[in-house]
């Protein structure tokens, strides 16, 4: 009886975490799933919250906008130049432009515009929504009537997400423009060629993978930080460093932006 | 268990001013980013161009991929659209060319399917002669086909051969090895006493007499170097050959001349015994019908006197006297 007793505990124990696995991932989902339903009803834009829609919409964009596409613009400047040297060492010029337009513009962008709201905005606004639920604003709220996620998740969702669509869309746009410049120079003769090649890369189902990474990768930067925030996802543990709401948050979020990279790469290369 | 953190103190919100009309235009700007990227890609992949469907048939459609560009020139002019198969089992390649550039391809316009080494396969297009009729809408052509990757094993192969041979060649029992061999005894045989001239001849004897025979040579040639010295003297010299000849011919031409003035005397006389000889040969053709008739009058007299001295009793001197 005795020796069964840590063997039963560790299977308790293995259960219960799977459980809490679980339960947080289907939180997660259930949550993305009702902010989904309220950003596209219209009752959620009543005048009070597109105030505050509006507000966060900016606030999470434009501060970082010019930034980012400057920042966009020197790394596709460098990554050009050694594609284009790398491949006329190897006699391969003809295929630097569409290597620098498939790895910067359908993998790399979306990922670090991703990650750059991640950081600016959607983490901030997490912890802004973790100490508005320590303080007891938002149990408040619910006091007086009112839906929290709806006047508070919400709008940060929306905008989190705005903020990363705007973003890669930019910095792609950009890209495309100081690729060209750093492979043809100052002239328009190229353009047509280039104008073709980059026709070649987006294919449909690229561009539909491209458009569905991005948006995804918006949802899951905008979304996790708000759930780990609502649900206060702790480990098993305790409120450790390690295993604070935060570094969870962190962890998994990171984990979906990996997993929808792999999706991307397998339905584009596979 | 640590105490959890204590709850942040919430930090007044800034104003943003014209927050509404700046919010509108960051929405704007992001619809006009979006439905622009949208509309570039479009036009990229040329869904406004005008164009006109070329079919081509092709035994082996691997690496076309849909939007591969056909080329002429070396200027894309159109891009695949659609590969099939048909009923004969042929792939067929339908591809959309641009109408502002189709003037390039007439019938008897050629195209061809080309795999690299490395990248995916060219569709080219050729076109000899301008002035034929331009090519129709739907035109259906069989595409020519070039794999370099299918020659690489013939390379191989022949590659493979070579080698053998060279091995074959360069084994120490091979005819390289042999001639090698044969070089470096050459070369000793040159570094040797005799030099080159043991290799030419085989032996250091035989060396050894072509030694002697250009001492020999040299030794002659010093003796005909006196003799010609000597020789120059006497036909060249004062008193030599070459004067006394030149004054033997003077005496000659003097003598010839002499001879030229009597040949030309005896030219005279010749004429004057040809005279005499024409005259004689006509004297001795009368010379003929004048004995001839001496004869015959002889034989008459003859005969008479035969007769007379059958005739006459008394026998006289038969003897005539001639005048």
């Amino acid at each position: 009886m005795t020796s069964r007793d840590p063997l039963q505990r560790r299977f308790t124990q293995t259960s219960r975490i799977a459980q809490q696995w679980l339960t947080e991932w289907w939180r997660l989902a259930h949550l993305g799933a009702v902010l989904l339903v309220l950003a596209l009803s219209p009752s959620s834009y009543n005048p009070e919250s597109r105030k505050i829609l509006t507000r966060q919409i900016y606030l999470n964009t434009a501060p970082i906008l010019v930034g980012f596409s400057v920042l966009c613009a020197l790394v596709t400047v460098v990554l050009t130049r050694i594609v284009l040297v790398t491949a006329q060492s190897y006699g391969l010029s003809q295929y630097a432009l569409q290597v620098v337009i498939r790895v910067l513009i359908l993998e790399l962008i979306p990922l670090t515009a991703a990650l750059f709201v991640a950081l600016r905005c959607t983490i901030p606004d997490g912890a802004e929504l973790t100490a508005m639920q320590a303080r007891g604003e938002l149990d408040d709220m619910r006091r007086q009537g009112q839906d929290p996620v709806r006047r508070e998740v919400l709008p940060r969702v929306v905008a989190g997400m705005f903020s990363g669509i705007t973003l890669a869309a930019l910095s792609s746009m950009v890209a495309l423009v100081v690729a060209y410049m750093a492979g043809y120079g100052f002239t328009t003769s190229g353009i047509e060629a280039y104008v073709r090649l980059s026709g070649q890369v987006f294919s449909p189902a690229v561009t539909l993978i491209f458009i569905l990474k991005t948006l995804l990768f918006s949802l899951a930067v905008a979304l996790i930080p708000m759930a780990s925030a609502l649900y206060g996802m702790r480990g098993l543990h305790g409120a450790g460093v390690r295993t604070s709401t935060e570094m969870r948050g962190l962890v998994r979020m990171f984990a979906v932006i990996l997993l929808i990279e792999v999706a991307s790469l397998v339905g584009n290369y596979y | 268990m640590s105490t959890p953190p204590p709850p942040l103190s919430p930090t007044p919100l800034e104003p943003v001013a014209n927050l509404e009309i700046k919010a509108r235009l960051l929405l704007l700007f992001m619809l006009v980013l979006v439905c622009g990227s949208v509309l570039f890609v479009l036009y990229a992949r040329g869904a406004f161009d005008a164009t006109q469907r070329l079919v081509l048939m092709a035994d082996d459609s691997e690496g076309v991929v849909v939007g591969m560009d056909i080329t002429f020139s070396g200027f894309p002019i159109g891009r695949v659209r659609r590969i099939e198969l048909a009923d004969d089992g042929r792939a067929r390649i339908l591809v959309d060319l641009s109408a502002k550039d189709a003037h390039w391809l007439r019938t008897s316009s050629m195209f061809t399917l080309v795999r690299g080494i490395v990248g995916s396969p060219n569709i080219r297009a050729y076109t000899g002669m301008l002035n034929d009729p331009p090519l129709p809408d739907g035109a259906e052509r069989t595409v020519l086909q070039g794999d370099a990757n299918a020659e690489i094993p013939k390379v191989i192969s022949a590659a493979k051969e070579l080698i053998d041979n060279l091995n074959a060649l360069t084994r120490s029992s091979g005819s390289v090895g042999t001639t090698l061999e044969n070089l470096q005894t050459l070369t000793a045989r040159l570094n040797g006493p005799g030099g080159a001239l043991t290799v030419l001849l085989g032996s250091e004897q035989e060396a050894k007499k072509i030694a002697v025979t250009l001492d020999r040579a040299n030794a002659l040639l010093g003796r005909l170097d006196t003799i010609a010295a000597k020789t120059d003297t006497q036909v060249f010299g004062e008193k030599g050959v070459l004067p006394e000849t030149r004054a033997t011919i003077v005496q000659l031409n003097a003598l010839l001349g002499d001879a030229r003035t009597s040949m030309k005397k005896v030219d005279a006389v010749l004429q004057d015994a040809q005279a005499i000889s024409t005259n004689a040969k006509d004297a001795t053709a009368d010379l003929g019908a004048l004995r001839a008739d001496i004869d015959a009058n002889l034989r008459k007299i003859d005969s008479l006197i035969n007769e007379i001295n059958r005739k006459w009793p008394f026998a006289r001197d038969t003897e005539i006297k001639l005048p």
